[in-house]
């Protein structure tokens, strides 16, 4: 155990069933507070800043989602990428008005049944969303015959294919040019909202006797195959519950930046994803929301390094991608001092942080 | 109502690449016996078992389990059926707890759909409740009732061939595979695992194959023996028979051990 998690750890905690009660009023308090924050910021800060925390909202969603899949159930698997792109393209089609889609698709003309409908936000979302789980669905059963690093390949691999395809699709996705003049509709409660929702469902989802299943192929396949767990299904389970909430992510993503083309879901996306849920702590939940935020508020944070510095009476002049180095730094003294990553395996929950308010009240 | 053949193997043959491991193994396993598989090192005992759960697929032969032809399912439906396992090599949910790696043996038997579970509804909470309160007896069962909130891998090496049990137990079988229980026990230990064992046999009814290499124990706790070496049964029957045979013998400390030629140097 590293000294960071010895710092964090309060002792045995009292049992659940204990705090039951004090702990759903905190965390009904505690999203209240949240919601007061947004609206604060929404109403005093400025469009940037409520930009960026929207974003970090949708972030918080796909890591959360992501986490499900590999964290939760240790399927190390790299295609996140694809499922948001399908959600964003699937989203922006359905949303563009025909007039506007005739407008954008000038080498090929887009096919029929895009071509003419334009749909509300919410029901594009539900629509993505849907496509999506359909998408991760089909593409299940050829990837859940392999494990570990060979899973990580193919699904590798489909998220390129989805990219190629979304390059090369001319008549429905316009190519490398990409679909412009999407509404912006998203706003800080979408994000928000959604991050919400998906807590909740993937919380419920892990904590319940599903989740345990999860745990338990993680932990060890072949014992939970002779438990009578089929390893398949369950996999298929996380797996397509990460991609609906990944999908309708990606939409909300589209309605924010409002151009969408091929080059935003290369790789790196997933890599990002991967580098928040690792940082976070692989297979908790709320260590993924957590640096989630911290991600996306970290890289704007870091641009402080790329500006030129007066330091004791040395003039250092601003050097740009300066921020990238120290990222990498900050990213490399993580995995030295914090291995397991911010909560490890653990979540956060009220009566950690009360335990540990008490012993560190104790101690001073 | 028993069962005459609850377990029937036929001729069965496991063979990896040149090796065969096991070679035309039969054997019938009557409803609430207590049955011990032993052999030397090598001998193919828990390849037996793989391929009775479903890890291994047989090469030839069948295994019949209340009369159902079960030879190359899966594992995860064989449980299922009422057939559950411990491994030789421990392998418990290490990273979650005691509690929670015998709940997870509930979870093929859980009849709530995953909605139900997210939306917490009244047919999913009551199925949650039955879990923890089965659980809980299960561990008191098998004499890990405070270590409950331990992480399994923290356990001892005792305690976690215990809890091995327990979360079998929680499947609900009917025959049950103990892969070498008192490995790692100390005589202690392994006195109260005989204990435990035979009330599973005797309270709960379960029909036992067990896989040891500690011959008290074995002779000690089962009524008949399978003695295997090189996948092939060399000799069967009761402890005291099995003992004098001297194939088995043989078969444990090599070659046809002269024990008079052995002395003669020192005398």
């Amino acid at each position: 155990m590293s000294r960071i998690s010895r710092w964090f750890d309060p002792g045995p905690l009292p049992a659940q069933s204990e705090s039951r009660g004090r702990d759903s009023g905190l965390t009904i308090l505690g999203c209240l507070g949240l919601a007061a924050l947004l609206w604060l910021i929404q109403a005093q800060g400025g469009g940037y800043v409520v930009h960026m925390t929207t974003l970090a909202g949708l972030f918080a969603v796909l890591a959360v989602s992501y986490n499900l899949i590999n964290g939760v159930t240790g399927q190390f698997s790299l295609e996140p990428n694809a499922f948001v792109a399908c959600g964003a393209y699937v989203t922006a089609l359905l949303t563009l008005s025909p007039a506007e889609k005739e407008m954008t698709f000038i080498l090929e003309p887009l096919i029929w049944p895009f071509a003419v409908i334009s749909l509300s936000l919410p029901v594009a979302l539900v629509i993505a969303g849907l496509v999506t789980t359909l998408m991760a669905f089909v593409m299940g059963f050829p990837v859940f015959r392999v494990r570990g690093d060979y899973l990580a390949i193919v699904t590798l691999g489909f998220g390129e294919v989805i990219r190629v395809i979304a390059n090369n699709a001319q008549s429905v996705t316009n190519g490398p040019l990409g679909l412009k003049g999407i509404p912006h509709l998203t706003n800080i409660w979408w994000a928000w909202g959604l991050a919400a929702v998906t807590l909740f469902v993937v919380m419920r989802l892990v904590n319940s006797s599903y989740g345990r299943a999860l745990k338990a192929i993680r932990e060890d396949e072949v014992a939970a195959e002779a438990m009578g767990i089929n390893a398949f299904w369950h996999k298929m389970l996380a797996f397509t519950v990460s991609a609906f909430f990944e999908g309708v992510a990606g939409g909300l993503l589209g309605h924010l930046i409002t151009t969408i083309s091929p080059s935003l879901f290369t790789f790196f996306l997933t890599f990002n994803l991967l580098i928040i849920i690792v940082v976070g702590g692989l297979g908790s939940t709320t260590g993924a929301v957590l640096a989630a935020v911290l991600f996306t508020f970290g890289g704007e944070w870091l641009r402080v390094v790329e500006e030129p510095l007066d330091l004791f009476g040395l003039d250092i002049p601003g050097i740009p991608g300066m921020r990238m180095v120290v990222f990498s730094l900050i990213l490399m003294a993580c995995m030295i001092f914090a291995r397991q990553g911010i909560l490890g395996k653990h979540e956060f929950s009220w009566r950690w942080l009360i335990a540990l308010a008490r012993r560190r009240g104790g101690r001073a | 109502m028993t069962h005459p053949g609850l377990l029937r193997v036929e001729g069965l043959v496991c063979r990896f690449g040149g090796l065969v491991a096991v070679d035309g193994l039969s054997l019938v396993l009557g409803q609430g016996q207590l049955m011990g598989l032993i052999g030397p090192n090598g001998a193919g005992k828990t390849t037996v078992f793989n391929l009775l759960a479903g890890a291994v697929r047989p090469t030839a032969g069948r295994i019949f389990y209340r009369d159902h032809d079960i030879t190359g399912h899966k594992a995860h439906r064989i449980n299922r059926l009422g057939l559950a396992r411990t491994f030789q090599n421990i392998r418990l949910f290490g990273e979650l707890s005691a509690l929670d790696n015998v709940l997870v043996g509930f979870h093929g038997r859980l009849e709530a759909n995953f909605l139900s579970a997210i939306l917490r509804l009244p047919g999913y909470v009551a199925a949650e409740r039955r879990m923890l309160d089965r659980a809980a007896e299960l561990l008191d069962l098998v004499g890990l009732g405070g270590l409950q909130d331990e992480r399994a891998g923290n356990l001892a090496y005792g305690q976690q061939r215990l809890l091995e049990i327990a979360r079998a137990l929680a499947t609900r079988p009917c025959l049950l595979l103990l892969d070498e229980p008192a490995a790692g026990m100390n005589p202690q230990e392994t006195a109260q695992l005989a204990v435990l064992v035979r009330r599973l046999r005797d309270e709960l009814g379960l029909t036992i194959l067990l896989i040891e290499h500690d011959m008290h124990f074995v002779m000690n706790l089962c009524e008949t023996l399978v003695v295997l070496d090189h996948g092939k049964v060399i000799a069967r029957g009761d402890p005291a028979r099995v003992r004098r045979d001297p194939g088995v013998v043989e078969a444990y400390l090599g070659a046809e051990v002269d024990l008079d030629a052995r002395e003669a140097p020192g005398a």
